[in-house]
């Protein structure tokens, strides 16, 4: 026999109604607030470490989970759940909503009519070490080994300033972008490993903005622009439900 | 086979920064890693563990191995 148990993508206003011509997206309300939900089949959760090492499992999770997200966040505030909140029963659920109504209520009003958009930095590190290097004047060595020596320390000055560089533009950045947002999170960047790239990611923020609004694209470009002499360029994505400023860790940095 | 050794992330940032979300940010409702779902009202399935970053993934598979 299938167990099943209701699974919570996020959490809305409590007068909301989804639109979801396939039936399978429900809002669970207390009233006040309401969780969108569907129904689950339990066994697709069993091996939880292997499934989420599995690249089909874990991609069809996460866009089922971003994709119902996003239809609730056209219509209205949402606050994302992370991933895997499954209840058994819906009166589960609308215990769940009860019991944090006054933190998710807060959680929507801050979020509301606004999204969430990534920016990401990327260094061409090898470009902007040459370029740092043939600015530096190659004056003659008198002996091979002193030559040697000589362009080892010159490597690993152009090195260090090259980190220099990478590390103030991320803080600048950041600086500049925090001014197009109503607030932001700086997150760990992706090794190359995982991104596949060429450059090497430097920067990894999200900010939360009004929807609409195109500032903070227009000063992404502007960095790019003004960066783009030292190799290093930034990236806009989303618009994306507002996963970075919601919950405990968001609140925490809103107080302090 | 861990998903860094498949790399099936790559090429797809966009991919990977969704699960960065999905995984790593929103509301969590119970702090509680339960893999069983015997005799337990919430199923909070077990991702406490998963992820201040995405190398966690990893670890966890190490773990599980």
């Amino acid at each position: 026999m299938t167990e099943t148990g209701w699974y919570v993508y996020g959490v809305v206003d409590g007068d909301r109604v989804l639109d979801d011509p396939a039936g399978r997206v429900h809002v669970v309300s207390n009233g006040r607030i309401a969780a969108v939900a569907a129904s689950v089949d339990l066994s697709e959760f069993d091996e939880l470490p292997d499934r989420l090492n599995d690249e089909e499992w874990l991609e069809a999770k996460a866009r089922d989970h971003e994709s119902v997200l996003r239809a609730a966040a056209a219509g209205g505030p949402v606050v994302p759940l992370r991933f895997g909140a499954v209840y058994r029963r819906q009166e589960d659920v609308v215990q769940l909503l009860d019991e944090r109504a006054d933190e998710l209520v807060a959680d929507l009003d801050r979020v509301r009519g606004h999204v969430e958009l990534g920016v990401k930095g990327f260094v061409a590190r090898k470009r902007l070490e040459d370029s740092l290097a043939s600015d530096r004047s190659a004056a003659g060595a008198a002996t091979p080994g002193r030559a040697y020596l000589e362009r080892r320390r010159a490597e690993r000055e152009v090195e260090d300033d090259a980190s220099a560089i990478v590390a103030d533009a991320a803080r600048s950045a950041h600086a500049r972008l925090l001014e197009r947002a109503v607030t932001g999170v700086l997150n760990r960047p992706h090794p190359r490993e995982l991104t596949g790239r060429a450059e090497e990611m430097f920067l990894n923020a999200a900010y939360l903005v009004p929807a609409g609004d195109r500032s903070l694209h227009a000063e992404v470009d502007a960095l790019t622009r003004a960066y783009a002499p030292l190799a290093l360029s930034f990236e806009v994505t989303g618009p994306w439900p507002p996963y970075n400023f919601v919950g405990e860790s968001s609140r925490e940095e809103v107080a302090s | 086979m861990s998903i860094l050794e498949r790399q099936p992330l790559q090429h797809d940032v966009t991919l990977l920064e969704l699960v960065d979300r999905v995984l790593n940010k929103g509301v969590v409702l119970n702090g509680d890693i339960t893999l069983s779902v015997a005799g337990v009202d919430l199923v909070y399935v077990g991702l406490r563990v998963l992820l201040s970053s995405v190398g966690t993934l990893d670890r966890l598979q190490q773990e599980a191995a």
